[in-house]
């Protein structure tokens, strides 16, 4: 709850604390003003000599290294023109500035503005329609965190992004998500990501500090919002609560090679799934990653990651469900995760035509205690392998629609005596589910969806039908491959 | 983990040395900058292009491969002007290569250096995909090219100032073959002048600038999205009024709606090279135009 409405917090201050800067403004611009004009008279007499030496010294006219957008009027003028160009553009030392520094007219209008350097704000809606066939939405044999269950019905508004992002000075770049949650009737704005990056560390190094989505597998540090479906798939829900993320610090290392290779570590604070209960100093999960990368020829392009998660419980554990419905879990998670990426389109130029094939598998293995308040089990010894995995195939066959198909399965692990009956206890059913969705790109701001999912994540079969659209408004963050 | 850390301090040891007194590494965004870095760079340098001809750069991922390259590059020569802003920031705070960052002298941007063209005076998405710092698509103009050529060959004085003369002595070689071609260009295109033509999108407008062409229409509704069936019979009754000679279109775009307006206006459909690369005469950026003059006086009738 500490970081619930932090962003409510923040904006008004923020907006207060900025309202006398803009008052403040006229002063300093007249003073501004004033100096100006005290440093042009002083160096009006150097600039008349300098400009008579010039004038002197050729008759070339200084906007020719600045052509006025202006058509070659006839060939005549144009021949007449080329000569001048030559003359000045032949002598590399007098230096081609930037036309914003060249004091002729500017091509946008960078004028002494408070608010010139605000962070580029982003926003983006994503709400839907959900209608599901079976009442329940729990998966046969899985302790699921809060995100990582069945999405509300009906009408919602799903996951809405503010994102804040700005280089800080020439070292640093952060960045700040907010996430706009509805839990329990009630609006909020979780802090989702908030961190700093480097950006001139050597050897290719880069250390994230702060809140993140940790890179793990393909899709964890993805935001929501670039997903190719409506839902994410079991594993993410029944291993990371949808997505890990966490308080904590994250290096990471490509290395100078032609082939892609980068890997990185991070020491995490213990609060994201599958840790929790954070106490202490010491973090409480720990993640690596490697990955490579490429292309074959223009058309193809291909990655592969193999990551891993390691997070501890703490005090009263990890707990998932409803109050009087819990399973807290108390012990070692080791999550590991092998992922694949591979797009093919057609000379390489992904805007006409697609195909987009990515996977991943899980593998958990929990070591500790569960307890199950549904059918009132002691703490009992848990010791178990489980696993996970989708594949999905996006196919953009006309610029702005898209098709896809994901199938994703879960296998529990073997349930102990005290624990029969409860939450973990699958029944011999083993969850899966196959979807498929389409998807309609106006621009590259705006997406709208439709999903159905064949689901089969309890014993009884769940028709569901998602209709979604994504928009982006304001500064829109480039996309990770 | 102690013997591992140390086995990986050596092989990124390893990895590096090769690269250490190889030439400088340009990542260039699109393939004209590629090519003018190789024209004036000559062997000092070795170039790579993010993109080609048939690839649209407004959307291009950032692949791991450009990741790799990102980060072993000694200069990043891009248009910029936002042309590549779905991609080129992501490459450069994932690669974490000091030496590009925006406004270090690993960091060069054409576009800074030309008056460009079609500044929206009013910003709104509900205008299509808009650039708010003005149109990119700089290269089509062969005065550009000039200055941005000199902009390059002072970077390179700059960051390799061991080699300075040698690119010194290339870009004079260079700067005097493209002013003798642009005045050969200037006299073969005085035929095209006042030519009404129309474009799918507004990538040309450098080109018609430059010719003195009058742009008639686009074939795309708004920037950046794609022409609809109903938007092409509103272009069609137009150009009933206000007839065009041509339609103008790029290697990498897609042609469904070019062909079929060309075929309704009894038009002809140019699809021109745009780029180094976009077709088997634009080996470089002479070929470019070259190419790009002779296919407009061979279709466009007077």
């Amino acid at each position: 709850m500490q970081r619930l409405f932090l962003m409510a917090v923040i904006l008004p201050v923020f907006l207060f604390c900025a309202a006398p800067f803009a008052q403040a403004a006229d002063p300093d611009v007249e003073q501004l003003k004033a100096e100006l004009q005290a440093l042009k008279s002083a160096y009006q007499d150097k600039i008349n000599a300098l400009e008579q030496r010039v004038a002197e010294l050729e008759t070339v006219q200084t906007a020719a290294t600045v052509p006025a957008p202006q058509p070659i009027a006839a060939p005549p003028v144009a021949s007449a023109a080329s000569p001048q160009i030559n003359n000045d553009l032949a002598d590399l030392n007098t230096p081609v500035m930037p036309v914003q520094q060249q004091g002729v007219q500017s091509n946008t209008t960078m004028q002494s503005n408070p608010s010139a350097f605000n962070p580029a704000i982003g926003l983006v809606l994503n709400s839907r329609l959900a209608s599901y066939s079976r009442e329940d939405g729990s998966v046969a044999g899985f302790a699921v965190g809060e995100e990582g269950e069945r999405a509300g019905e009906g009408l919602s508004l799903g996951e809405s992004e503010l994102i804040f992002s700005a280089n800080v000075d020439d070292m640093f770049t952060a960045q700040f998500t907010g996430a706009v949650v509805s839990e329990n009737g009630e609006d909020g704005i979780e802090a989702e990501e908030a961190y700093v990056q480097t950006l001139g560390m050597p050897y290719g190094t880069s250390i994230k500090a702060g809140r993140m989505f940790a890179n793990l597998g393909y899709m964890n540090e993805k935001h929501a919002h670039t997903d190719d479906f409506a839902d994410r798939p079991l594993p993410y829900r029944a291993f990371l609560n949808n997505g890990f993320n966490d308080d904590g610090i994250q290096l990471s290392l490509i290395l100078p090679t032609d082939l892609y290779t980068e890997v990185g570590a991070g020491a995490w604070r213990g609060d994201g799934f599958p840790a929790g209960n954070a106490e202490g100093a010491s973090p409480g999960s720990y993640t690596a990653y490697g990955r490579v990368g490429g292309d074959i020829g223009y058309n193809q392009t291909w990655r592969l990651g193999l990551s891993m998660l390691r997070g501890d419980t703490n005090g009263e554990g990890r707990v998932s469900g409803e109050d009087g419905e819990e399973q807290i879990f108390n012990g070692d998670t080791n999550l590991y995760v092998a992922d694949a990426k591979y797009t093919w389109a057609p000379t390489g130029n992904a805007g006409q035509q697609e195909l987009d094939l990515q996977g991943e598998f899980f593998l958990r293995r929990e070591d500790g205690t569960y307890e199950d308040t549904t059918i009132a089990s002691p703490a009992t010894s848990y010791k178990e392998n489980q696993s996970g995995y989708y594949a999905q195939a996006v196919y953009q066959f006309r610029p702005q629609w898209r098709a896809g198909y994901r199938y994703t399965a879960l296998q529990a692990g073997d349930v102990p005596v005290d624990l029969a009956g409860g939450v973990l206890d699958g029944e011999g059913h083993d969850p899966y589910v196959h979807s498929i969705m389409g998807d309609y790109t106006h621009s590259e701001f705006s997406r709208i969806r439709l999903q159905y999912n064949n689901d089969h994540v309890g014993r009884e079969t769940d028709n569901q039908f998602i209709a979604q659209y994504i928009m982006s408004l304001g500064a829109h963050g480039a996309h990770k491959y | 983990m102690k013997k591992f850390l140390g086995y990986l301090c050596f092989a990124v040891a390893f990895l590096s040395a090769p690269h250490a007194e190889a030439a400088i590494n340009i990542f260039a965004c699109e393939p004209e900058w590629a090519s003018l870095a190789q024209e004036i760079g000559g062997d000092k340098v070795n170039v790579k292009s993010a993109t080609t001809a048939q690839q649209d750069v407004h959307h291009i991922q950032a692949r791991p491969s450009l990741l790799a390259a990102m980060r072993q590059s000694d200069l990043v020569f891009c248009t910029g002007a936002e042309l590549e802003i779905g991609w080129l920031p992501l490459l450069l705070t994932q690669a974490g290569n000091s030496k590009v960052q925006s406004g270090s002298d690993g960091w060069l941007m054409a576009s800074d250096y030309v008056q460009r063209l079609e500044v929206p005076a009013r910003l709104d998405r509900a205008n299509g995909d808009v650039h708010p710092m003005g149109n990119p698509h700089i290269q089509m103009d062969p005065r550009n090219i000039a200055i941005v050529a000199k902009a390059l060959a002072q970077r390179l004085n700059t960051i390799d100032p061991a080699n300075a003369p040698y690119y010194s002595k290339r870009y004079a070689d260079f700067s005097t073959r493209w002013q003798a071609a642009m005045a050969r260009w200037n006299t073969e295109i005085a035929s095209l002048r006042g030519t009404p033509i129309a474009v799918q999108h507004r990538c040309w407008s450098y080109l018609i600038n430059w010719m003195g062409l009058t742009m008639v229409t686009t074939l795309e509704p708004k920037p950046g999205i794609p022409p609809t069936s109903r938007h092409l019979a509103q272009v069609l009754e137009k150009l009933k009024i206000q007839p065009v000679k041509a339609v103008l279109y790029a290697a990498y775009e897609g042609d469904n709606g070019v062909i079929w307006l060309s075929d309704k206006a009894g038009i002809p459909a140019i699809q021109l090279p745009f780029t180094v690369g976009g077709n088997a005469q634009s080996k470089d950026l002479f070929g470019l135009y070259d190419s790009t003059i002779a296919m407009l006086k061979a279709r466009i009738k007077p």
